[in-house]
């Protein structure tokens, strides 16, 4: 497992020195100027040039890129132009949310999706399987925003009983009760596309298992399809669920853009949109190379998950 | 090919993480989510603690806002969380009335202007100490004048007017003398903008961590981008107030800030659409109160070095052809009125018959732009985010289309749009708002970027502009008969050249439950809640 870890790791650094310089670069491009955005439409092009001195963006564009890489490489990423305070307790607050919130998120999407996938396979009529097509089809084709919306409407806002947004006042440890209440708009908005995609992958896995040749000796044997469904077949199919998953976690947090505006999460997507619409470089840049890490990491994390439920893959056999 | 067979069931061990295992810890972790969600509910807390049965001392007051505090914007006026820190945290020397421009005692008590204008003596109260527990004197007001208004790295309004002040004598504790080398007639606006801040603090002023006043609530804590806090003054000089503290959340989303008001997460807001406000006045459980005294205007700007707008017949043509009434009735829902000076009515700069110059006339529009010949479509630019400003654009679209001056919409991003502003680099027109005309006059023609006769977005530069809006800044009684004059020449000025063409005045709006009682704001829009209560 450790050599295919290891395999995996050049290309894995190779994209993250590609990226760095991709977002370094984008950021500049795109219109709008970060001194202007901080002095405000009074300024003066005295006190604009004095801004600029000051955050080195005078510094040619190579001299400020090594500036900061050398910079992350030594955890200190830089204070926040505009929204204030050190960039790393800005991620850390908001990561916290963003990590509550995808995954609670991710959990009910699991859930959901095996819910759905082992009671579809199990009862095996076609009306069912239908029905849960048009689900998964509805969950994956409406806007989340739209699902935030609704949500609110019919449970904070006609019937009170769900907060209509934002964090637990105290923490999410101080009160899990209260937690989990904050968590479930929020959380089920998120987890339905992902619930879905989830759902489809996992019956198609678990359909496939089912026309195998040891089903049919188990049918013949005399046992269950629910038996053979839940001691043989999930197992068997998960290994392609696990690598859906993978790309769910990617879903999901950048879902987390949207979702978090709707209810008011002050999370990671709500960092990522204020850093970006007020050009506040330190921050995008830390944010956006975080995205890529993660992304690198989860589907690291996927792969190797894949290698463990499947020996054929971490001996570099074929599939 | 197909995956062999494993091994026959009887054969096969149970795995050590089966998916048996794997269902039943999830499922137990939803049961378990949704039995601890029985336990108590997250709505009926917030909605029931913090709120009175009757007018009464005591209560935290739940506000939210849509644009947090920034640290590195804070006197500028910039945001909803500069706002509320401001007001609450911080003092002025004087206070002026909602709808009127007389001073009002704060932290002066009193005051005598020498005859020449240039020279200005205020009694300071003895009663006052900072939220460290330091006394309040006039060194603070010397140190707050040239650490934050006077100083241009922080660039606001009134810095031109702050840097004249050439003298601070601070000789008495109580009792400060401010010389200018010339008659500065905004110099109460001044008074009325500069918070008193701490010196001893002003470091983690600067860098957001510490907010130290003599206002009415003491600074908490502030969470970038979530909430700020606040807490009762016990020891303010003007009476404790009667909230228990402010807790603030910052809801960067309207349509999310409006739903947690309606869900009862929170008391206040401030923002919102004009039209979603509306909506929940009509429900009867909530208050929406305009900021009066603190207007804002909608313009549209010109480009006066554009091929086209460079005529002065066609930007008249604009003026003319712009249906203000709709404006303010649909997309400011009567929050407002439409206006073709920059003036409120209580400004000593307004003329009820000079601002009907621009009545809205077609016919005279089409007639301004028949001689001009073939235009091709002008940019019209407008902040992408303001949805205020991207109906208006769409109405000044219509009625220019009218008149024959096509335009094209060009939704910009704030960032850009700013970036624009300060650089004068709009190409055609653009539609923002400005504020600072409920001052005197000349801090609107003198400091307020879009109006600066020195330099201004729309690249207009006029000699007779320049000399009367400096004449208004030197006026030593900004109320005597020959301000009448100057200001006489200003709007002349104005209206003889729309740069920019006034649209409506509007107001912020704070929207409060019907159990939040005397709310106020300075006319600076920023809220008071020294005398705020929660009812039943």
């Amino acid at each position: 497992m450790t050599r295919y870890l290891l395999r995996r790791l050049p290309s894995a650094a190779v994209v993250l020195v590609l990226a760095s310089m991709a977002i370094f670069g984008m950021i500049r491009l795109v219109p709008g100027d970060p001194a202007a955005t901080l002095a405000g439409p009074d300024a003066t092009p005295e006190s604009l040039a004095q801004i600029r001195a000051d955050l080195g963006l005078d510094q040619p564009v190579w001299s400020q890129y090594v500036d900061w890489v050398q910079s992350v490489m030594t955890l200190d990423l830089g204070r926040s132009y505009r929204v204030g305070g050190e960039v790393s307790d800005l991620l850390g607050d908001a990561a916290v949310n963003t990590l509550a919130l995808t995954g609670f998120a991710l959990l009910l999407a699991i859930v959901m999706a095996l819910t759905l996938s082992l009671v579809t396979v199990i009862v095996n009529k076609p009306w069912l399987d239908a029905f849960v097509a048009g689900l998964n089809t509805l969950a994956v084709a409406v806007p989340t925003f739209v699902t935030g919306f609704v949500l609110v409407l019919l449970l904070a806002v006609l019937v009170r009983v769900l907060p209509a947004g934002g964090t637990p006042p105290d923490g999410f440890l101080a009160r899990p009760d209260i937690s989990v209440q904050y968590l479930l708009l929020p959380g089920i908005c998120l987890a339905l596309p992902a619930a879905a995609a989830l759902a489809r992958f996992l019956t198609d896995a678990l359909e496939t298992q089912l026309e195998q040749p040891y089903v049919m000796t188990a049918r013949a044997l005399g046992i269950s399809r629910r038996r053979i469904v839940w001691t043989q077949a999930l197992r068997n199919a998960l290994p392609a669920a696990v690598a859906v998953l993978g790309l769910q976690v990617g879903t999901l947090l950048g879902g987390a853009v949207l979702v978090e505006a709707v209810f008011a999460w002050p999370g990671l997507g709500q960092l990522v949109e204020r850093a970006i619409s007020s050009r506040d470089y330190p921050l995008v840049q830390v944010l956006l190379l975080l995205s890529v890490v993660v992304f690198i990491v989860t589907q690291l994390l996927s792969d190797v998950v894949h290698a463990w439920l499947d020996p054929r893959i971490r001996l570099g056999g074929v599939a | 090919m197909t995956p062999s067979a494993p091994s026959p069931l009887s054969a096969t061990p149970r795995p050590r993480t089966g998916p048996r295992r794997v269902v039943r810890a999830t499922i137990t972790t939803l049961a378990l989510g949704l039995a601890l969600t029985g336990c108590s509910s997250a709505v009926a807390e917030k909605g029931t603690a913090d709120v009175g049965s009757e007018p009464q001392e005591g209560g935290t007051l739940r506000l939210g806002i849509t644009t947090d505090l920034l640290p590195t914007s804070v006197f500028s006026n910039a945001s909803d969380g500069t706002n509320t820190l401001i007001g609450l945290v911080y003092d002025t020397l004087i206070d002026y009335g909602p709808e009127s421009l007389e001073p009002q005692p704060s932290l002066a008590t009193s005051w005598e202007q020498s005859e020449d204008g240039r020279s200005l003596t205020l009694q300071l109260r003895d009663d006052v100490t900072f939220h460290s527990g330091r006394e309040f004197t006039s060194k603070d007001v010397e140190f707050s004048i040239k650490n934050t208004f006077a100083d241009p790295a922080w660039a606001v309004q009134l810095q031109r007017t702050a840097a004249a002040i050439t003298e601070f004598d601070t000789s008495k504790p109580n009792e400060i003398t401010l010389t200018s080398e010339q008659p500065l007639s905004n110099i109460f606006d001044l008074l009325d903008m500069v918070p008193i801040v701490d010196e001893e603090s002003f470091a983690g002023l600067k860098d957001g961590s510490e907010y130290v006043g003599t206002g009415a609530f003491t600074f908490e804590d502030w969470q970038p981008g979530a909430s700020m806090s606040f807490a009762r003054n016990e020891d303010y000089w003007d009476g404790a107030p009667n909230l228990d503290g402010v807790e603030v959340s910052v809801i960067t989303d309207a349509n999310a800030e409006v739903s947690q008001l309606r869900a009862g997460q929170l008391d206040a807001i401030v923002g919102g659409s004009f039209r979603d406000l509306r909506s929940l006045e009509k429900s009867g459980d909530f208050d929406v109160q305009p900021y009066e005294g603190a207007e804002n205007q909608y313009y549209v700007g010109s480009n006066v070095e554009h091929p086209v707008l460079k005529d002065v017949k066609v930007r008249q043509a604009i003026a003319f052809a712009v249906d203000r009434q709709r404006i303010a009735d649909d997309v400011l829902q009567g929050i407002g009125y439409p206006t073709v000076l920059p003036w409120p009515e209580y400004s000593p700069a307004y003329d009820e018959g000079v601002n009907a110059t621009y009545d809205r006339d077609v016919a005279e529009a089409e007639k301004l732009v028949s001689g001009v010949g073939k235009i091709d479509p002008i940019p019209l630019q407008y902040q992408a985010s303001n949805p205020n400003s991207e109906a208006i654009a769409q109405i000044v679209q219509a009625n220019l289309e009218e008149i024959g001056v096509p335009t094209e919409l060009r939704p910009t991003e704030h960032a850009e749009f700013i970036a624009q502003l300060i650089g004068a680099e709009f190409e055609g027109l653009w539609i923002t708002n400005h504020s600072y005309a409920q001052y005197n006059p000349s801090t609107l023609v003198v400091s307020a970027y879009p109006f600066n006769a020195e330099k201004n977005a729309s690249r207009f530069s006029d000699a007779d502009y320049t000399k009367n809006a400096n004449a208004s800044w030197t006026l030593a009684d900004p109320t005597s008969g020959d301000a009448g004059e100057v200001y006489d020449a200003l709007n002349k000025d104005l209206l003889d050249n729309v740069f920019l063409t006034e649209l409506a005045i509007t107001y912020q709006v704070v929207t409060t439950s019907t159990a939040v009682q005397d709310v106020a704001w300075s006319k600076r829009s920023e809220l008071d809640l020294t005398d705020a209560y929660l009812a039943e």
